[in-house]
């Protein structure tokens, strides 16, 4: 199990290896709810565009692969903005056009693309579930930090003790890309993926 | 690509499509009225804030006349509960204007009131929690609503902008006027009578003092005080002299020396005196000054301290004023005795440079050169104006009109 979670980090998780989706993580990284509102939809959009790409892959012509695929995944997105406009609208307002934009994100394009087009449900669902967890987790991880050191909140809810030490750039498209960075990084260091990738680049 | 892969490629997304579209137009059952409510919610959510028990809301600022402008819109409860006003209010200090939602019910009282946008740079809700729950239950006289010492523009454009929305509903008979205390009359006819006494805050009172307010600039003081069955408007200037008005407005100084008395009496223990500080000025713009005496002046402007004084036997007249720019000004004024003005001269300026955007400087010298020669019939305010320091012109500019004035008045001897 651990080796799957060092897998997935090292190779799995776009947003570690080719920085892919950088822009959706930012984007819903300023608050924990927003977070966890677009990994959620991250998630299950890839999950079910993996399930329905790996069933149908054999029946689609190559040259019409990219419109097939940023179909389905338009439709799952659409349909899980719909769900989520209707039962969580603080999220999708927090969100504004990003959740829109996963419909064409890289990250679901590439999981369908390339792991779900080539094999079958099972190791498509898998490789779906460990991009999108992953992602969520660095998505949340981003969000704590800058909710509570951003905005001297979390959760919404304001802590007063920091209210005055606040970095408000944190809380900006600046500040979310170098939260990103910083966490990828540490990440990086603490799972030894540095030494992989130069073990990798050695060979 | 042969016609057969066109058509199979054409047919897989006609499918996916039709798939999805179907899936959509059955969710959009499920979700649709949700999403509307969820809408409907989000854009009723500050008037529901100020009316909780209320159903619904219909905006009904077309259908009304005459609605001041700084009412941004109103709404009706649908049930009859009463109506929601959203308004707006600015103050010299507000970057953007304030804006606040209140709740009247159908019996014209204040249910709910909140401050959406508030962008002062002071907080009037730090200065006084309670400021904005004391409207709570009010009608539309607002009874015993002042201002917020140390914040007393952006309290007193949160009032008139809550006044501005009642009447809106009132001139447009949806509700009934509240009835004013004399009391609340004689306090809403200060700004009238005594425009220079700026930034009102309350005093103590005593004897037979209802009310009593103490300008922030000095320039004197105003009472509500009981006579009899009666109540009384009482204004002290700085230099002692003293007004009475009754509720209809009517100088009544004359006939009520016993309200004007006491007026008098309690200011004198409180008010600050100018003259000393006149007289020093005076002396450093003519060194050979001399019979410098205090006048005692009848105008209740920003004016604080007149002195006459001559100067190798010239009569000359001297004037200190409060005005308020940005912060507190002290204008001072020599005027000869034919009117025109012989000196200008003000302890400063500019206050905090980095508020006024694109302020290149200003040559005090040349500026305060400007205003000599100048007078009552030459006097246009051009030479108040500072490119981008419009607060600190105003300033200058209203302390110019009251020196004027308050000469005008001595040499006419009405004043």
């Amino acid at each position: 199990m651990k080796n799957f979670f060092k897998t997935c980090l090292l190779r799995g998780t776009p947003s570690m290896v080719l920085a892919l989706g950088a822009g959706f993580v930012m984007a819903s990284s300023a608050d924990i709810r927003a977070a966890l509102g677009m990994g959620a939809a991250v998630l299950i959009s890839m999950i079910l565009t993996s399930i329905v790409v790996s069933a149908i892959h054999k029946f689609i012509p190559a040259y019409a692969k990219l419109p097939v695929y940023l179909l389905i995944i338009t439709g799952f997105v659409s349909i899980i903005e719909m769900l989520m406009e209707a039962f969580f609208p603080i999220v999708v307002n927090m969100l504004g056009a990003h959740l829109a934009a996963l419909a064409v994100s890289a990250v679901i394009y590439r999981d369908a693309e390339e792991v779900a087009d080539h094999n079958g449900e099972w190791t498509s669902i898998k490789t779906a579930l460990s991009t999108g967890i992953f992602l969520t987790v660095i998505m949340i991880v981003c969000a704590l930090i800058r909710e509570v050191l951003g905005n001297a909140s979390i959760w919404g809810h304001e802590i007063a003790f920091l209210a005055n030490y606040k970095v408000s750039a944190l809380a900006g498209a600046f500040g979310g890309y170098l939260v990103l960075a910083c966490v990828l990084a540490a990440i990086k260091k603490l799972t030894g993926a540095h030494e992989h990738l130069e073990e990798e680049e050695n060979e | 690509m042969n016609i057969k892969h066109l058509l199979k490629t054409i047919a897989i997304l006609l499918a996916i499509v039709a798939v999805f579209g179907v899936a959509m137009f059955g969710l959009n059952f499920l979700t649709g009225p949700i999403i509307a409510e969820n809408n409907k919610g989000a854009e009723f959510a500050p008037l529901l804030a100020v009316m909780p028990d209320a159903e619904n809301f219909e905006e009904v600022t077309s259908t009304l006349a005459d609605i001041p402008e700084s009412v941004i819109a109103v709404y009706k409860e649908t049930s009859g509960k009463g109506f929601v006003v959203r308004a707006k209010a600015s103050t010299q200090y507000s970057k953007e204007p304030m804006e606040l939602t209140f709740g009247v019910t159908a019996d014209g009282k204040i249910c709910g009131i909140q401050l959406d946008v508030y962008t002062d740079s002071i907080d009037f809700r730090t200065k006084d929690a309670n400021y904005i729950t004391s409207f709570l239950e009010k009608d539309s006289a607002l009874a015993d609503i002042g201002t917020v010492s140390g914040a007393t523009y952006s309290s007193t454009a949160f009032k008139d902008a809550v006044s501005a929305g009642f009447s809106a509903l009132i001139s447009n008979q949806l509700i009934a006027e509240g009835v004013k205390s004399d009391s609340q009359i004689l306090a809403e006819m200060i700004p009238t009578l005594a425009p220079g006494m700026l930034k009102l805050e309350d005093a103590a009172v005593s004897g037979n003092i209802e009310k009593a307010w103490k300008s922030g600039n000095d320039a004197g003081f105003a009472y509500v005080i009981k006579s009899g069955e009666a109540s009384y408007l009482a204004l002290v200037n700085a230099t002692g002299a003293c007004l009475v008005y009754d509720v209809a407005g009517a100088d009544v100084t004359v006939a009520q020396t016993a309200v004007a008395d006491e007026a008098k009496a309690h200011a004198a223990a409180a008010q600050k005196s100018y003259v000393d500080a006149l007289t020093t000025k005076v002396t450093r713009l003519y060194a050979s000054a001399a019979e410098i005496t205090s006048i005692e002046i009848n105008t209740f402007n920003t004016v604080v301290a007149a002195v006459s004084f001559k100067v190798d036997g010239a009569e000359y007249y001297g004037f200190y004023s409060r005005s308020i720019g940005f912060h507190q000004m002290d204008v001072y004024f020599v005027i000869d005795a034919n009117g025109a003005i012989a000196k200008m001269d003000a302890n400063q300026f500019i206050f905090d440079k980095e508020y006024f955007h694109g302020f290149a400087g200003m040559d005090d010298a040349a500026y305060k050169a400007g205003f000599e020669g100048l007078t009552t019939d030459t006097w246009n305010g051009d030479a108040a104006v500072i490119a981008t320091a419009t607060m600190t012109s105003n300033a200058v500019k209203q302390s110019t009109d009251d020196v004027f004035a308050t000469f005008n008045a001595i040499k006419g001897g009405a004043q």
